[in-house]
């Protein structure tokens, strides 16, 4: 079964430890911008957020490479073969959410392919704010809920009240 | 660029504002190996660059930006960087410390310090990015308020995730507390930083980068780092922790208060009988939004507020900490916590030590209620404790000093009081010119040690115990033995109190090197001289912090450094004393009635464990050769400052 990665912004106080978890599994050092997953500010509204890949399952960013770059790898997980990709960011501008992104220092791109099953992001936060989830309802449902108050803040919901 | 030891960018900037120049150059070994990074590097840059013929706000004088090793790389809590100049408050050392995310970013942009020299003829920020650093132009940032400029900078350089550390009005126009702000609403309060800033024209420091800051050894570092968390995941501390972050520092407004130690009506007293008012249940209940953290941190203290209606309607923003909730709230006589909300927020957007502006403010209520300051003194207003329509309107007109009560207080309360006359000095809380925060020795023994001695003046940060206010023996007895404990651990007793607060010293002087947060060290305690010498080795790649000794000696020679610099400025024994109403009114009210500090017993025992003459606290050549710290001694020794 696809996994995914749940945040929960209820719990996220904004630290980018999960950051630096990803810099350092990832690329052996301490560099948020060479992390796949990001926090960002909005502090005029009192929000943080953490930005992933959802692991959709109808990918835009795999649709929009014209090289065939992002393919499916260990449990379902798509990655980004490096080597074919030619970092021309179609994938990027593909993905609605920002959950790819071209690495600034090789200009290639990056996505979180959950580690491989064990991602360090969800070891490295203090707060529980990140956890793995697969496709059952349940955890389809608190994937919402965990982003229920950044599309409450932006006026993407509207709760009606019976 | 490579520089040789890991956890560090491996840069730093010169910046010539005169000439409007920066150099971008390789950081130096000698900085890291003797003295680390932060406090311990200004205080070598400080010492060689600045000294009594340096003014203040001139364009001779110098700011140090410094981050430290562990800044950026996972260690929690981190996530702090400071600023250290020869602060125009006092006119002896200045630095402040401030959380946020300034300091990881500056790293990742490539530096470990800031150097700023002379003065720029025209406003100017300046850009760090990708080891290169840049002067711009910022007349249109000139004269606005924190929040706003710092959202044009980002807009500017079309990068919501730049980080900045910018001054207000108040460092511009020259009052002498004048703070940075970080990431909108950490402020880099005391000793005038951001005035200093102001001076020189320098609106802002903004930095973003994507520079990777490498571990020299990333599998040891790791488990050195994992294990240190470990202390703090001790079950011990889990209840501790927990209410830190539900309540942030407003913790201490209930705890504090309760032994008796809550300055009050200007530190009249240390009991406030209104504390509920403005305390953390109030907070969490009605106003708190959400719990934010530092960088990397695992503690989270910080609290995001909201004020939904009335006239102090106001955030989301960062909440007041402990010190502002007591600076305009308890020591004002005033429980109107929505109120302290609002002046606190004004004081980060104007860009003014919350603790100084209360202070000066209760100064100024208090010689109103004395009959010193009256209606024809004060430009209209009416100083009644607690008012806090006047309150509010003072706070901007200190900000742009206007007028002749505000102008007055622009300056801090040592300067006013000289100019006032009279008996007003009694009244002003201050030690070296620091206002005092909120702590007071009339019910902590050692509080009152650490205000004298403090190479900032009266504040606690540089070597408060918490030991014996909290009560640990366990950890006193490990530290200190068991034959001192019961003492150590009796609030109320001098006896061994100068070892313990020399300690503390020491141990903050690593902390605020490395630069990291004090809680994990001050409190909960469980960071000590291991800590550094278990991570910094495999970080760096600097063997010799691996040894306890040499962690603890490095501790001892950036303290007598800091004192050094000051003695040299003509601090000695008698400048470490304690405000009047501290040392000789006991304590009028609360759980610590009748409490009065023994100042000289403590001192004297200090002074020999720092290798001081008892007589004027000046530092033997020995000791300072034994640190490495010849080219002090020789210094001091031309001017008759050594010991004997």
């Amino acid at each position: 079964m696809a996994q995914f990665l749940i945040v929960d912004v209820h719990r996220c106080t904004g630290c980018r430890n999960c950051e630096l978890a990803c810099s350092v599994r990832n690329r052996n050092t301490f560099s948020p911008a060479l992390a796949r997953i990001r926090v960002v500010r909005d502090e005029a509204r009192g929000l943080v957020v953490p930005v992933v890949c959802l692991q959709c399952e109808e990918p835009l960013c795999r649709d929009a490479c014209p090289v065939g770059a992002i393919v499916e790898g260990v449990s379902g997980v798509l990655t980004v073969n490096q080597d074919l990709c030619i970092g021309c960011g179609n994938c990027v501008t593909a993905c609605v959410y920002g959950g790819i992104v071209l690495e600034p220092v090789s200009r290639r791109a990056i996505k979180c392919d959950l580690c491989g099953g064990d991602p360090a992001c969800v070891e490295a936060c203090e707060y529980g704010a990140l956890t793995v989830g697969d496709s059952a309802s349940t955890d389809r449902a608190d994937r919402a809920r965990g982003m229920s108050p950044v599309l409450r803040e932006y006026g993407l919901v509207t709760e009606v009240r019976e | 660029m490579t520089f040789s030891y890991g956890g560090y960018a491996g840069r730093y900037a010169e910046v010539d504002l005169t000439a409007g120049r920066v150099h971008v150059r390789e950081m130096e070994r000698e900085w890291a190996r003797l003295c680390l990074g932060g406090t311990g590097v200004a205080a070598k840059i400080l010492w060689e660059r600045t000294g009594p013929q340096t003014d203040p706000l001139g364009p001779d004088n110098v700011l140090v930006v410094g981050t430290g090793p562990l800044t950026g790389v996972m260690f929690s809590p981190a996530g702090r960087m400071m600023f250290a100049s020869k602060s125009p408050l006092t006119g002896i050392w200045g630095e402040s410390h401030v959380g946020g995310f300034f300091g990881p970013e500056m790293k990742y942009a490539g530096f470990d310090f800031v150097i700023v020299t002379g003065r720029s003829p025209r406003p100017v920020y300046l850009l760090l990015q990708d080891g290169e650093a840049e002067l711009r132009d910022a007349h249109h940032l000139w004269g606005r308020e924190t929040g706003e400029t710092t959202q044009m900078i980002r807009e500017e350089i079309a990068d919501p995730t730049v980080k900045t550390a910018v001054i207000g009005p108040a460092g511009e126009n020259g009052v002498l507390y004048g703070c940075i702000i970080v990431d909108q609403y950490r402020a880099a309060g005391r000793t005038g930083m951001g005035t200093v800033m102001g001076s020189k024209n320098l609106k802002a420091i903004a930095a973003t980068g994507s520079l990777p800051i490498e571990a020299h050894d990333m599998e040891r570092y790791l488990e050195a780092n994992g294990q240190e968390m470990e202390r703090l995941r001790d079950p011990l501390w889990t209840d501790s922790l927990a209410s830190l972050r539900k309540y942030g520092t407003t913790d201490l407004v209930a705890i504090i208060n309760e032994i008796g130690r809550l300055p009050t009506k200007n530190h009249w007293t240390g009991y406030f009988e209104h504390a509920e008012d403005i305390g953390p249940e109030v907070i969490a209940e009605r106003y708190r939004l959400t719990q934010e953290a530092c960088y990397g941190c695992a503690i989270g203290c910080k609290y995001v507020y909201r004020v939904r209606g009335g006239r102090f309607a106001g955030g989301p923003a960062g909440g007041p900490e402990y010190e502002t909730i007591m600076a305009f709230g308890s020591n004002c006589l005033n429980n109107d916590i929505e109120s302290v909300m609002y002046l606190g927020h004004r004081c980060d957007q104007l860009g003014m030590d919350t603790i100084s502006c209360g202070k000066s403010i209760s100064f100024a209520m208090e010689l109103w209620e004395k009959g010193i300051l009256g209606p024809d003194d004060t430009d209209g207003l009416s100083l009644e404790w607690g008012n806090v329509d006047t309150m509010t309107e003072l706070v901007e007109r200190i900000a742009r000093r206007e007028g002749h009560l505000a102008t007055l207080l622009a300056q801090g309360t040592r300067r006013a009081a000289e100019v006032i006359g009279g008996d007003a000095w009694r009244y002003a809380i201050h030690c070296k010119g620091l206002e005092a925060s909120g702590q007071d020795p009339r019910a902590h023994q050692s509080v009152g040690l650490t205000y004298a001695t403090n190479v900032r003046g009266a504040d606690h940060l540089r070597s408060l115990s918490s030991l014996e206010e909290l009560g640990y023996p366990e950890i006193v007895i490990k530290r200190f033995g068991r034959e001192k404990a019961d003492e150590i651990l009796n609030i109320m007793s001098p006896k061994y109190k100068g070892e313990l607060i020399w300690d503390m010293e020491n141990l903050y002087a690593v902390v605020d090197s490395a630069v990291i947060c004090k809680y994990g060290t001050m409190w909960p305690p469980v960071y000590y001289y291991e800590t550094f010498a278990n991570v910094l080795p495999p970080l760096t790649g600097m063997s010799e912090w691996g040894d306890v000794r040499y962690v603890i000696d490095a501790g001892r020679r950036i303290s007598h450094l800091r004192r050094a610099y000051n003695h040299r400025l003509g601090i000695t024994r008698e400048d470490e004393t304690l405000p009047h109403r501290l040392l000789k009114e006991p304590m009028p009210t609360g759980p610590a009635k009748g409490g009065l500090p023994d100042l000289d017993q403590m001192l004297d025992e200090y002074y020999e464990f720092r290798g001081c003459d008892p007589k004027t606290g000046l530092p033997r050549r020995d000791r300072l050769e034994q640190l490495g710290l010849g080219f002090v001694a020789e210094e001091l020794a031309t001017m008759g400052l050594l010991a004997g």
